[in-house]
């Protein structure tokens, strides 16, 4: 028998609690709660839940992006940078988790998934560093 | 250098430079251990390709797995540390190369380790590479000289051959490459060695020799040694092919030894089971094979079109206790185009080289062979294995026809004459007037015990009384009728003169 990912098993709770009333909804969760224990899959709970987490966003269009920024983010600059994410990505939705770093001197550093646009001044710094020391 | 002078082009230089925006795939680092990096993230990475960590340090993905990438770490890991950034590099590695690497010690990545100065390099060579097609090949037709009479007459090397040379520990495989290496002087190959595993004092050793000899003038020495990690041991052979493949580009020749893929074997398997791939026969990885089929298919000779330049390819295999049975060494003699076997009891008898020329083969070697060495050698390899038969019958009985008896007086003085001490190779031309006298019989009368004096004072004699003999041997690669009756002339005179 194939052993199940925890993947695979984050898609199949997906699947079985997609459009299901309330009260459904707890008797399948039962069920869920039932089943990893007999598979002894409850340490797997935290990393079937992201994994979880991750394909209802997937399914839902929502992309989760961790933006971190020197100053707090602005109302203006907020509203562009989440619209600039939608089109990117394509998103009806998208959940910025904000980060303040002030060693990033200044500018943005966006983070979906596993793309990283870096729009900082401590990497321009770092990029002209490296530039300047290719050139010796 | 004015203070004015340095900031005006700092400015300029700061002016000229320009960031461009761009998105980067990153992954994580989820855990460290044993070389071996786990990665989240880099969803698009390719198989081979380089990463980087943020110091500086590089790996190389080798699983690819749902989500998850297992990376090999090629330097020092002691910094990387769990949630370190990833970057993809998009390339798979590369080594630098240049005709600055000839005569240099360089390790598996590429870079100086003999202390003699940063090696100028503008090009790059990938470490993983397709093998040349069928199209742009052409079969063996030149000979790689090794300088050992029972190599060159017994089993010939064409140049982009693949031989294999394999035996028990302390047999002398590793002798006959280096006297193979020291015979190439003015040869026009460029010599590769590959240190796979071993001892740093034993590399030393021989890197001397190499220089005693005059040979470090053709030849690059790639080290990975035994106190280097697996990783690096893994592609110190795709390292050195590389460099072979840079001259070869160059349409020049090239011999490379692989010193030995033993133990290359096992830094794989140890890669593999930390990597957690399942493991097969003798707790090597499935794709075993593979790692040295597509190394050893990189040797080739190609056509004139294509530069004409050739890789020849002598792996060394370590057997225990003589086992030819055994995994690897079954999997590197199908690869190869033949083999030279070594055993321990013919090199306690004092036979060395003690290559078993009954287990040994060369499979195309036959057609570079030159034409005087095929005529003197012809029956060679047959008679010593009838020798060694009939010396196995011998030992029963004390009554043998006259025939029998010749075969075995002959036999024992062709072992004589094919026994050869170490870092003295032979020219083609003195082996040939040697394996005549030999096989014409000039010999038979000359007690085993001075067979060796017998031998070097017939070089000497016949180098002074058979000049038009070693003339056309060494143009033309074959004698007249001319040639032949000078040579017979100096034998017989040199016997007069020798009893």
């Amino acid at each position: 028998m194939a052993t199940l990912s925890n993947n695979d098993i984050a898609r199949a709770i997906y699947l079985l609690s997609k459009d299901k009333t309330q009260a459904q909804l707890r008797d399948t969760n039962g069920k869920i709660v039932n089943f990893l224990f007999r598979r002894r899959l409850l340490s797997e709970t935290r990393d079937i839940l992201e994994r979880l987490d991750k394909i209802i966003n997937y399914e839902n269009r929502t992309v989760e992006a961790k933006v971190s920024t020197a100053r707090k983010l602005r109302g203006k600059f907020k509203k562009e940078l989440l619209s600039f994410l939608k089109k990117r990505y394509r998103a009806k939705g998208v959940i910025l988790a904000e980060k303040l770093d002030e060693e990033l001197l200044g500018g943005v550093r966006v983070e979906v998934n596993d793309e990283v646009i870096n729009l900082t001044v401590r990497n321009k710094i770092n990029e002209l560093q490296e530039h300047l020391v290719g050139k010796i | 250098m004015s203070r004015n002078y340095i900031i005006e082009n700092l400015k300029k230089e700061i002016d000229n430079f320009s960031s461009r925006i761009k998105a980067e795939k990153v992954g994580h680092v989820l855990e460290v251990f044993d070389g071996i990096a786990k990665l989240s993230g880099l969803s698009q990475i390719k198989s081979s390709e380089m990463v980087t960590f943020p110091n500086a340090e590089i790996g190389v993905a080798l699983n690819l797995e749902e989500d998850t990438i297992g990376v090999v770490i090629l330097s020092d890991f002691s910094k990387i540390k769990e949630g370190d950034e990833v970057r993809a590099t998009g390339k798979i590695l590369e080594v630098p190369v240049s005709d600055n690497i000839i005569g240099r010690v360089v390790n598996a990545l590429g870079i100086e380790i003999d202390g003699k100065g940063v090696i100028k390099a503008d090009k790059t060579y990938p470490i993983e590479k397709i093998a040349p097609g069928v199209i742009t090949r052409l079969s063996v037709d030149k000979p790689v000289i090794t300088g050992i009479k029972v190599i060159d007459a017994a089993i010939p090397i064409g140049r982009g051959q693949r031989e294999l040379i394999i035996g028990d520990r302390q047999t002398g495989k590793t002798a006959i490459a280096v006297d193979t290496i020291l015979n190439q002087k003015d040869q026009d190959i460029i010599c590769i060695y590959v240190s796979i595993g071993q001892k740093d004092s034993k590399l030393r050793k021989i890197q001397t020799r190499l220089e005693e000899g005059g040979a470090m003038a053709y030849t690059v020495i790639v080290s990975a040694g035994s106190s280097e990690p697996a990783p690096l041991l893994y592609i110190a052979p795709y390292t050195g092919v590389s460099i072979a493949e840079y001259f070869m580009d160059q349409g020049k020749d090239v011999l490379i030894i692989y010193d030995d893929l033993s133990k290359h074997a096992a830094a794989y398997r140890e890669i593999s089971l930390l990597l957690r791939r399942p493991p097969g026969r003798e707790a090597y990885p499935g794709d075993v094979f593979y790692l040295h089929s597509r190394l050893l298919e990189r040797a080739c000779r190609k056509n004139k079109e294509y530069g004409g330049g050739s890789i020849t390819a002598l792996p060394i295999i370590e057997t225990q206790a003589g086992d030819v049975t055994a995994y690897i060494p079954t999997n590197v003699i199908s690869i190869t185009d033949g083999q030279i076997f070594l055993e321990t009891d013919l090199f306690y008898k004092g036979i060395r080289p003690a290559v078993n020329v009954g287990l040994s083969v060369s499979r195309v070697g036959s057609t570079a062979q030159i034409k005087a060495m095929k005529k003197v050698a012809g029956t060679l390899k047959l008679d010593l294995a009838q020798y060694r038969e009939l010396e196995a019958f011998s030992q029963f009985g004390s009554d043998l026809d006259n025939a029998t008896k010749q075969q075995l007086e002959r036999g024992k003085r062709a072992v004589e004459v094919l026994k050869q001490p170490q870092y003295a190779p032979m020219a083609i031309e003195h082996q040939v007037a040697v394996l005549y006298a030999l096989t014409k019989g000039y010999m038979d009368d000359i007690s085993v015990d001075k067979i060796k004096a017998f031998e070097e004072g017939l070089i000497n004699y016949t180098e002074k009384y058979a000049k038009k003999f070693y003339k056309e041997v060494t143009e033309t690669k074959m004698w007249t009728e001319a040639g032949e009756t000078e040579l017979k002339k100096a034998i017989e005179g040199f016997k007069k003169v020798f009893n």
